[in-house]
């Protein structure tokens, strides 16, 4: 039962990191224009399709992801700039409705270029396999997976903390007006850091395509588990989204196996609670 | 043409009262005074699983098209109705289609869960239903005099599946099962549980898994801990394929993957041949199926839809052949002549002789073994696999629920 026990928390902590890396873009977005980006799960299944397809092309694996990175974030400049932007002015309800619209272009979009059957690809020779811990197997892809989560959030931690654009995106979050008086252009940062809260998305698309694939419906479902993690972690806060993810993964990978039948509404009583308990979520500021 | 010979008045008023006394005798619901017999196709058009709708209503009308658009003289008025994959949606337009459309025979559904609600809808409408699925309780609990079931029965299934496993692989006699927590997965884990204790299979746990399921790691982990020779996966769907992707990246060569109804050749398509090849599956229909009839469909299928019928454009195409067979042995389009005539008919079908059981109202028909092909054996994009064995018991008598007599 223990080794069973083990062997869950592992597997989600591993599923929890990716959680966390989807979480973290919304997370940066939502900081930057006080509005939740409906269309962050279509970047997300955006950027599997991107990987699915240069793994195709024959290029190698960290060029596929490289690039599920880039072609999410350069369209997320382009649908800021040209429509996020456009709306600051009118009611929160115009971005929000703009953006759950692009949303259904993109999965339109995608059905249209890559058609309605779901596609698979295999990981990197290299990671194919398990490791076998003794109690318990774990895939090898799955390691990576974790890994590579941990570190492009480490990036961007380093990114946001320790630059000139990092500390001007920072103001740009918490002090929007101050900044701007500061002479800071935040339209220019805003659209920065929706690039890169989108091109997050796709990345986290492109890393679980050997283990989820790519299909229409991934970024709806990935963007539910986002915004849980978001409530959870603290809508005002960049790192609550790490924590939780990891919470949501885990508590989805452990009821899974002790309560299967519960395992999907736990994540969202889980919400629920933390709403109730702590409405700013478990590391947002009141 | 009256012929040239004189008719007086009142042999015309006479000959004209007879010809409206045949015409109204002929006449029932869903056969207008005009010679219109109005047949549905309510199925998943919209949302998640709208290419099966999609498949059905193809397969369907290549079945009408057979028939030039009419049968006995009644033109076949076909009326479609998109469920949305949901029991009330697929319960409001099937009501809708009997009230606005005098529907009398229909095609549905793909989906057990709203096949199951519109069975009500059928059996109080007196409207004949066709429905396929997966759960045995078309033909068991909830068995009616007005729904046919034209899908293999889960035993049926699991018995052909694991008949070819126990036989083909006598080494491998542990077996772990995935199932999905509702209905459909509930009912085959039943039946692998049955059809193991007669093949002397052992059954070394089970992990039930919600609908809608997309990450696995945790139950193969499971799985795995129990030293398996077979993972029985006893679901279906995206959830299945989520799954076997998920296996896929254990690595692990010695533990066969063995889905008795889990994967469409639709999913097949979704997994990467390395992902699928080795796999054994079941499946209620697979277009290399050798029969005259089933050679005649698919020829005419691809020409018209530049692909191969899976499942669900045979099950479109079938049963509404089937019906129209029906109608003509009967030599009526009146529902309650068709469905008598239904029951216990024997008749030529795309999977050869077949039957349907007058009492269940189970179309008795074999089901299908296949073992996927590696990349380099597949001779066109939808060689996907090779049927390797087919097995066709029925259901046991003392396992059925259905209280009907024959």
């Amino acid at each position: 039962m223990i080794s069973l026990l083990a062997a869950q928390l592992l597997n989600g902590l591993a599923i929890g990191m990716i959680y966390a890396l989807t979480a973290f873009g919304l997370s940066i977005i939502k900081g930057l224009l006080n509005v939740p980006n409906f269309a962050h799960g279509a970047f997300y299944a955006l950027g599997a399709y991107v990987c699915f397809s240069a793994l195709q092309l024959g290029m190698p694996f960290a060029l596929a992801l490289l690039l599920s990175f880039v072609v999410p974030a350069l369209l997320g400049a382009v649908v800021e700039k040209l429509g996020v932007a456009q709306l600051m002015n009118g009611s929160y309800l115009y971005q929000l409705l703009f953006l759950f619209g692009i949303a259904l272009i993109l999965e339109q979009l995608i059905i249209i270029i890559w058609g309605t059957v779901g596609l698979s690809a295999m990981p990197p020779e290299w990671l194919q396999g398990a490791f076998d811990l003794g109690f318990t197997w774990i895939p090898k892809y799955l390691v990576f997976n974790g890994i590579m989560a941990a570190l492009i959030i480490a990036t961007v931690w380093v990114l946001i903390e320790r630059t000139r654009l990092g500390s001007q995106i920072r103001a740009g979050i918490d002090k929007r007006e101050m900044a701007q008086c500061l002479g800071l252009d935040v339209s220019r940062l805003v659209t920065a850091g929706f690039a890169l809260g989108s091109g997050l998305a796709g990345m986290s698309g492109g890393l679980v395509l050997p283990l989820l694939g790519a299909n229409s419906t991934m970024g709806a479902e990935m963007l539910s588990i986002a915004f849980v993690v978001l409530v959870i972690g603290g809508l005002g806060s960049l790192y609550g989204a790490l924590a939780a993810g990891i919470l949501v993964g885990v508590i989805q990978s452990v009821s899974s196996v002790f309560v299967p039948s519960a395992s999907t509404v736990l994540i969202y009583v889980a919400m629920v609670a933390t709403l109730m308990i702590r409405p700013q979520g478990l590391f947002g500021e009141r | 043409m009256i012929s040239g010979k004189k008719m007086d008045r009142r042999t015309v008023l006479k000959a004209g009262v007879a010809a409206l006394g045949s015409s109204l005798s002929g006449i029932s619901w869903g056969q207008s005074a005009n010679n219109t017999l109005t047949m549905g196709v309510i199925s998943q058009q919209t949302g998640t699983f709208a290419y099966a709708g999609e498949l059905v209503l193809k397969g369907a009308q290549l079945a009408i098209e057979e028939r030039q658009g009419s049968i006995l003289g009644n033109k076949i008025n076909l009326v479609v109705r998109d469920d949305e994959g949901k029991p009330a949606v697929g319960v409001r337009r099937l009501t809708e289609a009997i009230s606005s459309n005098q529907l009398r025979y229909f095609i549905g559904n793909f989906s057990s869960a709203v096949g199951l609600a519109e069975l009500e809808v059928a059996r109080q409408e007196k409207v004949l239903q066709f429905a396929a699925g997966g759960s045995e309780d078309f033909t068991g609990s909830r068995c009616s005099p007005y729904t046919f079931q034209w899908s293999a029965h889960a035993y049926t299934a699991l018995r052909a599946t694991l008949e070819y496993v126990s036989k083909t692989m006598p080494e491998k006699k542990k077996i772990y099962t995935i199932t999905a927590d509702y209905a459909f997965g509930q009912s085959l884990l039943h039946y692998t549980q049955v059809a193991a204790k007669e093949l002397g299979l052992e059954l070394v746990g089970n992990a039930n898994h919600p609908s809608g399921e997309r990450q696995f790691t945790q139950y193969i982990t499971k799985a795995l801990s129990a030293r398996p020779d077979i993972i029985c996966l006893l679901t279906a769907g995206a959830d299945a394929v989520s799954a076997i992707r998920q296996f896929n990246s254990f690595g692990v060569k010695t533990v066969q993957i063995v889905g008795p109804w889990t994967l469409e050749v639709e999913q097949m398509r979704e997994l990467s041949p390395a992902m699928r090849s080795g796999m054994i599956l079941g499946l209620n229909y697979y277009q290399d199926i050798d029969t005259p009839l089933n050679k005649s469909f698919v020829e005419r299928y691809l020409k018209v839809n530049k692909n191969v019928p899976s499942y669900a454009a045979a099950y479109g195409y079938d049963a509404m052949r089937t019906l129209f067979l029906a109608m003509e042995k009967a030599q009526s389009v009146d529902a309650d002549s068709v469905l008598k005539t239904l029951e216990g008919m024997q008749y030529d079908s795309i999977f050869g002789p077949t039957r349907i059981d007058a009492r269940t109202h189970q179309v008795l028909r074999p089901y299908y073994v296949v073992q996927c092909k590696e990349a380099n054996a597949m001779k066109n994009e939808f060689d996907l696999a090779s049927i390797v064995s087919m097995g066709e018991k029925p259901q046991p008598i003392e396992l059925n629920e259905c209280k009907r007599t024959a």
